[in-house]
């Protein structure tokens, strides 16, 4: 597994390289999620929540797509999707990828609510904050989980 | 063996990335805490030195690679130039003026995909 991880066919490169590059945006955007979400918990509400809303919204979901497709195109090339019982990294990989899709609309609807809500000066928004935070929070542990079983591909 | 050495390798490259989605937002006009940006760069200052690091470890790790290969040396000069770029990306950096840390980033994010690319394609290997 070693030799066949480090030296690959070349028509592999490019859906493995959209498939992390999307992974890697996925990450990047829902950390900052946290960030903004935990700084309007602490104050500086309007411009965490409506950033953090954004990061989800023009970030994380548009990354999980590209990571998404790549993961798919990269499957259907090492034919691991026509196998009836696939190794188990592979479906740590779909376990964790597509339940996190809902919970990313969801954290998204629930960020955008509080953003409007703080932009209008109104203070009821901390529920739909910490929800759409715990959301994300959760999310993140399954991707940290998912490259974990990417990395060393467990049987 | 190999496998933890890449996993920790792909962690700090997703730290990396923290930092740069950050960094894009700040330079797309997104106002962000200080705590904020604080993160980003111990993310950058972490990643960046795991990134390394561990890279070489694996590159030593493997028979199949030297670390005098093209792609290899390519891409620790490209860390090297990303690095550089990093620490003038930041904000109220002391040599750099405001109106150019974002074309700092965003030179230090095309260095990260450069690389990236590298690690995919490895040219010569």
């Amino acid at each position: 597994m070693t030799l066949l991880a480090a030296i690959r066919p070349d028509d592999w490169n490019l859906p493995l390289f959209l498939h992390v590059l999307g992974a890697m945006t996925l990450v990047g955007s829902l950390v900052l999620v946290v960030l903004s979400l935990a700084s309007a918990r602490g104050g500086d509400s309007a411009a965490g929540l409506r950033l953090g809303y954004r990061a989800l919204l023009l970030g994380a979901i548009p990354a999980w797509i590209v990571m998404r497709v790549g993961a798919q195109w990269i499957a259907s090339k090492e034919g691991l999707d026509d196998l009836d019982e696939p190794p188990a990294w592979v479906d740590i990989g779909f376990v964790t990828s597509e339940p996190t899709l809902l919970l990313l609309i969801v954290a998204t609807v629930c960020a955008g609510i509080a953003a409007r809500r703080a932009g209008e000066g109104r203070r009821a928004f901390g529920g739909l904050n910490t929800a759409a935070l715990v959301l994300v929070a959760i999310t993140l542990a399954a991707y940290v989980l998912a490259i974990w079983a990417m990395s060393t591909k467990p049987s | 063996m190999y496998d933890t050495l890449l996993f920790l390798h792909l962690l700090a490259a997703f730290l990396l990335a923290v930092t740069v989605v950050t960094y894009t937002a700040v330079a797309l006009g997104a106002q962000t805490s200080g705590r904020t940006l604080f993160v980003a760069d111990r993310c950058w200052d972490v990643g960046g030195l795991g990134t390394l690091v561990l890279g070489i470890w694996l590159a030593l790790n493997l028979d199949q690679y030297e670390i005098w290969d093209g792609w290899i040396l390519g891409a620790i000069a490209l860390w090297l130039v990303a690095t550089g770029l990093g620490v003038r990306s930041r904000i109220g950096a002391e040599d750099v003026s405001a109106e150019r840390a974002p074309l700092m980033h965003w030179l230090r994010t095309v260095a990260i995909v450069g690389l990236l690319v590298l690690m995919f394609w490895k040219p010569g290997a």
